[in-house]
């Protein structure tokens, strides 16, 4: 089957954005990623969109950007996922010709735009059960699954905390990253307690900013001339939504079932993975993904991120731009692991920060809380 | 089952729920005292309440009482209030509960967060925060 190739690749500004509305970030992001691929803004025949805090938004940023009866639109909300969903859906388009050049876009003023403003009537009513307990979404929420791995497994905060460490590192080699500065083990257990066992150095930041993909068929592609990295195998699925407490097993996610198939469409085993950026909104979340991917056994995640095995020169490079924790956290940051995984499959960078000859990279998606998970494996085609 | 219920009506500063469809018989059960969860005629046992059963698709799965006691499946101490009106509670302990009865619910811990442990067990008590709900609160047992 024709596989999607992934053309172009930027962010917006990150950081703050006060004189930006998601919708713009969305759009500043998309004409970076167009250019990024050499392609023009009227030859966009599709668009994907997840995120903004707007009903129809795939509609809203048509519209914006003024296209021309576009062919593909999808808007599916499955939260910080979305965007590896999305690939899957464009592949599927492209196999029936009904789009070449399908822009993946996404938007946000988390840190410097309006804060919720929901008053339970209009909510789900799940959220009757869950707000008056008064726990801090998403972070203790994450809390208690992590909680519940260091019951059944001995996971270690200090195991936790290298998985902040090693990204800090990446993330330091990173003139876009929020965060730069070095951290130690120590730092990030001795940071404020947020939600036990979660300190500040676990969780992510909150950023705004936007990020997009252009995805083109293999024509297009080659007519572009961009390096042909291509979606080789994507799945996604979910467990829960609203309440934690409905994750069936709260030390296993989605992504136990979202890696083996991907992987299997890729005709691709863990040897052959080169890098990995998998969704980090907290250490926990990195940690059980690469279990969940089979990267390590489950439960030995918390040995298995010992000693930098994610870090520069460790075995598996993750989240080589410092992911959710140190880079930046928009809301939904499953756009930029992809934009990430692009990057290195590319060879844009030198030195420390490129990961050598990488080939073969996974880019992970979660959303909700813990509660979707799709895997997109991205490989460089000869 | 008959826990005891306090009235917190005046002191509380957080959301409180909004008995709509299916969960109103839940909510108006906790005035009195008692915890309910469905249980359908499949055997299906699921909290919170819907109006339909998840395993067999039955509508309006009718409502069981629990015993009101179970065990910390795991939790949280929340040291950053998670709502307004929680500021001054901080820190505070939330947990999932399994219930004896099987299904899992998200509530209040009312405990030194020193006392707990995952596989501690737990008997709820309610606190009255509104004229139509009482949230389900648990204590070590
Ligand atoms: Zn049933």
């Amino acid at each position: 089957m024709a596989e999607p190739i992934l053309a172009g690749v930027a962010e917006s500004d990150l950081g703050e954005t006060p004189d930006r509305n998601w919708l713009d970030n969305a759009a500043i992001a998309t004409v970076r990623a167009l250019e990024d691929a050499g392609c023009a803004l009227e030859e966009v025949d599709g668009v994907a969109v997840a995120g903004g805090n707007d009903y129809m938004p795939a509609l809203i940023l048509s519209e914006y950007l003024d296209l021309e009866e576009p062919s593909f639109l999808e808007g599916t909300e499955i939260g910080g996922s979305s965007f590896e969903h999305f690939c899957g859906h464009v592949r599927d388009a492209m196999a029936r010709d009904e789009a070449d050049v399908v822009v993946v876009a996404y938007g946000s003023t988390g840190k410097t735009g309006p804060g919720r403003d929901q008053s339970l009537e209009v909510t789900h009513p799940v959220d009757g059960f869950v707000r008056p307990t008064g726990l801090f979404r998403p972070p203790g929420a994450y809390a208690m699954a992590a909680r519940r791995h260091m019951h059944e497994y001995g996971t270690t905060e200090k195991q936790l905390a290298e998985i902040a460490v090693a990204t800090r590192e990446w993330a330091s080699m990173n003139p876009k990253a929020a965060q730069q500065e070095p951290i130690t083990v120590d730092d990030v257990l001795e940071s404020r307690q947020i939600a036990e066992p979660f300190n500040l150095l676990d969780c992510c930041l909150v950023s705004d900013g936007g990020g997009a993909v252009v995805l083109v068929s293999e024509e297009k592609a080659r007519e572009l001339g961009v390096p042909p990295i291509s979606v080789a195998g994507v799945a996604s699925t979910s467990t829960h939504r609203q309440d934690i407490s409905e994750m069936p097993d709260m030390t296993t996610t989605g992504a136990a079932v979202t890696g083996p198939k991907a992987f299997e469409q890729a005709g691709i085993t863990h040897d052959d993975v080169d890098v990995a950026q998998l969704y980090d909104s907290f250490t926990y979340t990195a940690l059980v993904t690469l279990e969940d991917l089979g990267f390590c056994e489950k439960g030995e995640g918390g040995e298995f991120v010992s000693g930098g095995t994610t870090a520069p020169g460790g075995e598996l490079p993750m989240n080589t731009q410092g992911g959710g924790l140190s880079y930046c956290h928009p809301g939904h940051f499953g756009v930029f692991v992809l934009i990430e995984a692009v990057r290195q499959l590319r060879g844009d960078y030198t030195g420390e920060r490129q990961v050598d000859d990488a080939e073969v990279a996974v880019a992970h998606g979660t959303g909700g809380i813990l509660s979707s998970s799709s895997t997109v494996v991205l490989r460089r085609e000869a | 089952m008959n826990a005891p219920v306090e009235d917190r009506r005046e002191e509380w500063e957080g959301p409180v729920p909004v008995p709509t469809g299916a969960t109103e018989p839940f909510w108006e059960a906790t005035l009195e005292g008692d915890l309910l969860f469905q249980e359908c005629d499949c055997g299906n046992r699921q909290l919170y309440p819907r109006a339909v059963c998840t395993d067999c698709g039955a509508e309006d799965p009718p409502f069981e009482e629990s015993e009101g006691v179970g065990t910390i499946y795991t939790y949280t101490v929340c040291h950053v209030p998670g709502e307004p009106g929680f500021g001054d509670r901080t820190p505070y302990v939330v947990g999932a509960i399994e219930l004896a009865e099987g299904p899992r619910l998200l509530a209040m811990i009312d405990a030194d967060p020193d006392d707990l442990e995952v596989g501690t067990p737990v008997a709820v008590r309610f606190w009255r925060i509104s004229d139509e709900a009482a949230m389900p609160v648990f204590v070590p047992e």
